[in-house]
């Protein structure tokens, strides 16, 4: 099976436990290089999160269960890569 | 991450979770009103104890105990209790409007996991808190025997017990960064006028 090499999540989560822990806590898990999370909503109790992770061996079962477990819901996979080299989405003259 | 090995690793681990919950629920600030609220409540309610044994002429040092002890029992007894009720009331409504706004079961989240803890540390805070206080102004009427004369040990017990009190308020100063003295003085006073009202009583 090819290696999931970026996973952007859409994930909306409590305010506390806050993205710093997060962040941490997702950058901590195996074959994850780096993370970032970005938030483009924020409710009265609850906030929207871009979440971004790129590694050479992502296991998504694992990144679900952490985000989970701080009280958060993944809504969409936004984005995923796999494979030997990271791909970038091309733009193509329809878009 | 690395899992930490030996008991003072998963201790440490342990203390750490705990410190994580304690945040997420917002424990120490809540714990901190309780605990000096029940302080104080346990060392007002010592000095009526005192007070009313002195006044009614008990001079059994062992009478004063025993009446001091399940007052303290009573008051810790009731402290963990209405806690405990009313904490977790609360905490599960809380959870259950965070449940609404998310719209996810946050039970077995690390959410759902401090709500629960907080409800623990709140409710021992709460009863331990006028236990221990009420306790402290007793001792010297543990060592009554020492002194001779009970006399020596009422005194001692009330001024221990207006000690806590200024104790009690100047921590609550401190974490209000205000004068420490000034926030003293006020529950000394609260303390002294209890003490004068009982005493109001053995004079008729």
């Amino acid at each position: 099976m090819g290696n999931l090499r970026r996973l952007v999540l859409d994930v909306l989560k409590p305010a506390e436990p806050t993205i710093v822990q997060l962040v941490q806590a997702l950058a901590d898990l195996e074959g994850v290089d780096g993370v970032n999370i970005s938030i483009y909503e924020i409710d009265r109790l609850v906030e929207n999160a871009k979440i971004t992770l790129e590694g050479n061996h992502l296991n998504y079962e694992k990144v679900a269960r952490i985000i989970e477990e701080y009280g958060g819901a993944i809504h969409s996979i936004d984005e995923v890569a796999a494979g030997k080299v990271l791909i970038e989405d091309v733009d193509t003259p329809q878009d | 991450m690395d899992e930490p090995s030996g008991l003072l690793g998963r201790l440490s681990q342990h203390f750490h979770t705990l410190r994580e919950y304690s945040r997420i629920a917002g424990v120490a600030e809540i714990a901190r009103r309780y605990m000096a609220m029940n302080a104080f409540d346990g060392v007002l309610t010592m000095i009526g104890v005192l007070m009313g044994n002195y006044v009614a002429g008990v001079r059994s040092a062992s009478v004063v105990i025993h009446t001091g002890m399940a007052t303290s029992i009573a008051m810790g007894v009731s402290g963990l209790w209405g806690a405990y009720l009313t904490e977790a009331a609360e905490r599960k409504r809380e959870l259950a409007e965070l449940e609404r706004a998310s719209l996810t079961d946050l039970g077995q989240t690390r959410i759902g996991r401090a709500s629960r803890v907080a409800v623990i540390i709140v409710a021992l805070v709460d009863g331990l808190a006028p236990f221990v206080a009420a306790l402290i102004v007793l001792l010297p009427l543990f060592a009554a025997g020492l002194f001779g004369n009970i006399l020596v040990s009422y005194v001692l017990a009330l001024v221990l017990a207006l000690v806590g009190l200024f104790g009690l308020e100047a921590f609550l100063g401190h974490i209000s960064g205000r004068s420490l003295v000034g926030y003293g003085l006020r529950t000394l006073v609260a303390g002294i006028v209890s003490i004068a009202l009982s005493f109001l009583l053995g004079t008729e």
